[in-house]
């Protein structure tokens, strides 16, 4: 109980004192959460705006009403037909129409790629709305749109947050071994420890104590930061956050024994676990949804234990649905990493560095 | 002359034996490109992207709208053409299977994101889509249904597919009944401002940022790395006890930096052209040029970092924390129309923004955000100050 | 001090070279000359300021005052023209660990206008099967000898080399001595600093020895040992032998000292001092264990000229 205690005393010091580890681990998410927030803030609703230019032998009538009902954020009517070409060249517009009693002739930029598709959906709206009015038709096709799911999760940013918060998890739970671990082994500083009557145990949960306490924190002060700067709402299950929060920081702990057992030099072991955690990130859903990647990419998603730990943390915040068993198998699944890899941390890496 | 150059190759050698310094330089820069391209590229495009859909229909009207709409969703369930995917896969019910359960578990899928929508028809709509076309009868309305996942961009984009869709099959039923006249069809034209006959490609528009990526991360991370750990582990007095002068050591890594950014485009630009099938040319000189200016300027901007830190743990801790506002405060990957003013100071005072839009303006590419001068000016002022800066610092420090 | 070296073939001269750190002196208004085709040794215990000297000869540290004479040219700092000139092995750094030995070598002959082949040098330091190797694999001695070799890349005139033996084990030690031996044989000065004493004897011409910051004897070993007088020194342990068990001994010998269990008795009549002792330890049942007759060396120098020991 003692070793335990002291350790847990000098770890926690030399994480303090650590400044560089401490601002990475508090404020890298809000820097992360702030830049996406304002970054992809409106992706669910593109606010477009359109240039018009309607021939003088054409009327108008007709379309006004609809471009009114078709979501636009604002329409500028142009003079002729240059201006409107380079109002969407300049960027005054998002989009142009040109209509001239013929047909419609919709203007874009053809280097505003990642947000024509948005404006092109505005466009076959109004065309489509056009022809049936033009005929003095209603739609004859009711079609309704009902949402499913929590109200709290329209924005794509709600749906992000908690990827972020699964993203900090792994990269700490991983760094704890494969990062502090083994500089603790590459500066004998572990050696150290080794030939007293310390058991490697003491260590080990000294570390993991102070690794849930901060991620607990951290996760939590991400996650108010972001309701108060942007309006989110999320609407946690304390128990089940609670629980998954201590079981992935242990099973991701668990991950990083098999980085630092695979890995030659202790040194590299950091950067192996940054490498694979920058991968991760990128394959499992947190950025965009699995749906856009092609097949084969999904296939190594779905190998990945960030995509499950995301899916689990949206269901802990009240973003998205998941079944019950579903979301404890996953948080078993961790702590089963845990007691699995925690025994195997124990007796091959917490141990002197030479060979 | 020949000191310089074997400093730079020393570096050179260095940064490619150096397994993790590879990844991040080289390997990681082209497994962006070619999963942002897979994963964006593929919007819009035929056979791109397939939605999980399910369809019920508690309509049992033969040969009425309701088989219209089965129909409708069938052929979006069927490749375009052979050994292309087609836009749905459809769950449909079992022919045992009670519909109202299906439906329910339907709706717990969508929820849980495993279907994309769900394309409901209730009963009585065929019934209610003759009243809406009688004149006379005033219709109860029984709209067909879609259900769709909050938050789920998946699902927001199927959804907005198939409403689309069915805006479609409302002039087709119109149509067949006599009501629309398909001959006074306003046909919808698009077309592109500029010489450009279609919408640039999204690799097109991705890979000028992601070799500037390349270039910075180089920069940013390279040059202060090699530096201050060679200081910090006392490479560099062994340099300074021969002939070899500070500038002639710094001439040589910049070469040999630069040498490494020439790796970086080459291989980004292999992948992008033969792998992804890019069309953007960096042919052009003063497309080359710029690079060069691109490729100097993050170069100036590590050794202003490595010149103002003491150790290296400082300065990889500097790099870090600037490294992601400004990569993705300047347009390189996502627009940066409509930011807070706070950002938006950050976004006109980061040396990327402009290089990022002076790149893609000399491929042909360009966003047009700032004007074709400054972003000429802009980097060379970086560069000088950066330059002016390192200089003075860098002649006390590295020297110790 | 004797300036025994011949004033018209030195190759390098200090005079009064003086370094402080606030109230500390480092380096106390030294003054030496180094002559050709000869190995000449700074000694010293740690903290004596022959690092700090060095490091002042070799241009990475600045004299507070002194003037160095180098090549017939008076300079205030090392220049880069004398730089071509010297070779230079620091006592703490390290080379990029991920070069190899021989792009190493490369890399350093580039500075300089002229040098020798790599193979050459590698050959010279026994590094020639460890071409190849990464830095990051090579052993402390082997990592030294390419330091060594980096040294030599240009033929110097005058090498500098700062505690190379300390660290290395025994061979790793003989190996770079049989460079330096080498190198003496065709023509090269050297300038040595060292704190062990069997080092400075087995390869100096000349001596100086230091001690805070200050010259206190120069010249060659055996002249320095000569000015203890001629004498034998006769060593035993005895732990047993109290300061009173000792005293009678006094009448028979130069003088007698105790340090921790070891008993040295200076004589310069060999003859009746070991009858002396003989007797005495019969007498007193005292056993002359470990016994050793010995010429002294500067270790024993050095404790007459401080009351310390070279190495603490």
């Amino acid at each position: 109980m003692t070793a335990f205690r002291a350790l847990l005393r000098a770890e926690t010091r030399l994480f303090v004192r650590d400044r560089v580890a401490l601002f990475f681990t508090f404020l890298f998410p809000l820097i992360f959460i702030l830049i996406f927030g304002f970054l992809m803030g409106d992706v669910d609703e593109p606010e477009a705006t359109m240039g018009l230019y309607v021939a003088p032998a054409a009327s108008d009538e007709i379309l006004r009403p609809i471009l009114d009902a078709s979501g636009l954020d604002r329409v500028v009517d142009l003079e002729s037909v240059a201006d409107l070409h380079s109002a969407v060249t300049d960027r005054a517009v998002d989009f142009g129409l040109t209509w001239d009693g013929e047909a419609l002739d919709f203007l874009y930029h053809p280097n505003r790629v990642q947000e024509n598709y948005a404006f092109s959906q505005i466009a076959l709206g109004i065309a489509d709305a056009f022809n049936l009015r033009r005929q003095k038709l209603d739609p004859i096709l009711p079609v309704t749109s009902i949402h499913v799911g929590s109200e709290a999760s329209t924005r794509w940013f709600n749906q992000m947050i908690p990827g972020i918060l699964a993203f900090a998890i792994l990269s700490s739970g991983l760094l704890a071994v494969s990062g502090h671990l083994t500089t603790m082994k590459e500066r004998k500083t572990l050696d150290r420890l080794l030939v007293t009557p310390m058991p490697p145990v003491a260590l080990l949960a000294a570390i993991a104590s102070i690794r849930l306490v901060v991620v607990y924190a951290s996760t939590l002060l991400t996650l108010l930061v972001s309701v108060v700067l942007f309006d989110l709402a999320f609407s946690i299950d304390w128990l089940a956050f609670t629980l998954l929060i201590f079981c992935s920081t242990l099973g991701t702990m668990g991950l990083g024994t098999v980085i630092a057992l695979v890995v030659r030099r202790p040194s590299s072991a950091g950067n192996v676990a940054n490498v694979l955690a920058m991968v991760m990130m990128f394959l499992s859903g947190i950025y965009f949804p699995i749906e856009l990647m092609p097949s084969f990419l999904r296939v190594v998603s779905r190998a990945l234990p960030l995509t499950y730990l995301a899916d689990a943390m949206r269901f802990a915040t009240g973003v998205s649905d998941m079944s019950f068993v579903r979301f404890w198998v996953i948080v078993a699944s961790f702590l089963a990493l845990a007691l699995l890899l925690f025994p195997v941390l124990a007796r091959y890496v917490v141990r002197p560095g030479r060979r | 002359m020949t000191d310089v150059l074997l400093v730079a190759r020393s570096h050179l050698l260095t940064a490619l034996r150096e397994r993790v310094t590879l990844f991040w330089f080289l390997v990681f820069p082209v497994f962006l490109l070619v999963v942002l391209s897979l994963v964006f590229g593929r919007i819009g495009e035929d056979g791109g992207i397939t939605f999980d859909v399910a369809f019920v229909s508690f309509d049992r009207t033969a040969g009425g709208f309701s088989d219209a709409i089965e129909q409708v969703v069938d052929d979006l369930a069927t490749p375009a053409e052979a050994g292309a995917k087609p836009l749905l896969s459809l769950r449909r019910p079992g022919s045992d299977e009670d519909l109202a359960e299906f439906l329910g578990a339907a709706m717990v899928d969508v929820r849980r994101g495993r279907l994309a929508a769900i394309v409901a028809v209730p009963a009585g709509f065929d019934q209610s889509v003759r009243a809406r076309l009688s004149p006379t009868a005033a219709p109860e309305d029984v709209p067909l249904t879609l259900y769709v996942g909050s938050g789920n961009a998946a699902s927001g984009m199927a959804a907005s597919i198939l409403e689309q869709v069915f805006a479609g099959v409302d002039r087709a039923i119109l149509a067949r009944v006599g009501r629309f006249d398909e001959s006074a069809i306003v046909p919808h034209r698009t077309t592109w401002v500029g010489s450009d006959e279609r919408e640039t490609r999204y690799v097109d528009f991705l890979l000028p940022g992601i070799i500037l990526m390349g270039f910075f991360t180089n920069g940013l991370f390279g040059i202060p790395g090699s530096i201050l750990f060679s200081r910090d582990q006392r490479v560099l007095r062994r340099y300074w006890v021969t002939p070899l002068s500070v500038p002639r050591y710094l001439a040589g890594l910049s070469v040999g930096h630069l040498t490494l950014c020439v790796l970086q485009y080459a291989i980004l630009y292999v992948v992008g052209r033969f792998a992804l099938g890019a069309s953007v040319s960096f042919a052009a000189l003063d497309t080359a040029l710029y690079l060069v200016l691109a490729a100097a300027t993050f170069m100036a901007f590590g050794f202003l970092i490595a010149s103002l830190v003491r150790t290296a743990t400082a300065g990889m801790a500097v790099a870090n924390i600037l490294n992601m506002p400004m990569m993705f405060l300047s347009g390189l990957f996502f627009p940066i129309t409509g930011l807070p003013a706070f950002l938006t100071a950050i976004v006109y005072a980061n040396p990327v923004s402009y290089l990022a839009d002076g790149l893609r303006a000399s491929v042909g590419v360009e966003s047009g955000v700032f004007s074709p001068i400054l972003v000429v000016v802009v980097p060379l002022g970086w560069i000088v100050v950066s330059a002016a800066v390192a200089a003075w610092r860098l002649r006390w420090d590295v020297g110790r | 001090m004797n300036a025994r070296s011949t004033a018209d073939s030195a190759l390098m001269r200090v005079t009064d070279l003086t370094k402080h750190y606030g109230d500390v002196r480092a380096v106390d208004g030294i003054s030496f000359a180094v002559p050709n085709a000869s190995v000449f040794t700074l000694l010293g215990p740690n903290g004596a300021g022959k690092t700090t000297t060095l490091e002042m000869l070799e241009g990475i540290r600045e004299p507070d005052s002194g003037e160095i004479e180098i090549f017939g040219r008076r300079l205030r700092r090392i220049d880069r023209p004398t730089k071509q000139r010297i070779g230079v092995l620091l006592q703490e750094g390290n080379f990029e660990p991920y070069l190899r030995a021989r792009e190493v070598i490369a890399l350093f002959a580039s500075f300089f206008r002229t040098a020798r082949p790599v193979d050459d040098i590698l050959e010279r330091v026994a590094l020639a099967d460890k071409a190849r190797a990464f830095v990051k694999n090579l052993s402390g001695g082997q990592k030294q000898r390419l330091a060594i070799g980096a040294a030599l890349v240009n033929e110097p005139d005058l090498v500098f080399l700062d505690e190379p033996t300390t660290g290395l084990d025994p061979q790793a030690r003989r190996n770079v001595w049989s460079v330096v031996s080498d190198l003496r044989a065709t023509g090269v000065a050297l300038i040595l600093t060292t704190h062990y004493m069997e080092e400075a004897e087995a390869l100096s011409d000349h001596v100086c020895i230091m001690d805070h910051g200050k010259l206190i004897a120069e010249g060659s070993p055996r002249e320095l040992t000569a000015e203890l007088g001629q004498e034998t020194l006769v060593e035993f342990s005895a732990d047993a032998a109290g300061d009173d068990d000792l005293g009678p001994l006094d009448a028979c010998c130069k003088g007698i000292r105790s340090d921790a269990g070891l008993v040295t008795v200076e004589t310069t009549d060999l003859v009746t001092t070991m009858e002396a002792l003989l007797a005495w330890s019969r007498e007193r049942a005292i056993p002359l264990a470990n016994m050793t007759v010995r010429q002294p060396n500067l270790e024993d120098v050095f404790l007459s000229l401080t009351g310390r020991r070279l190495r603490e």
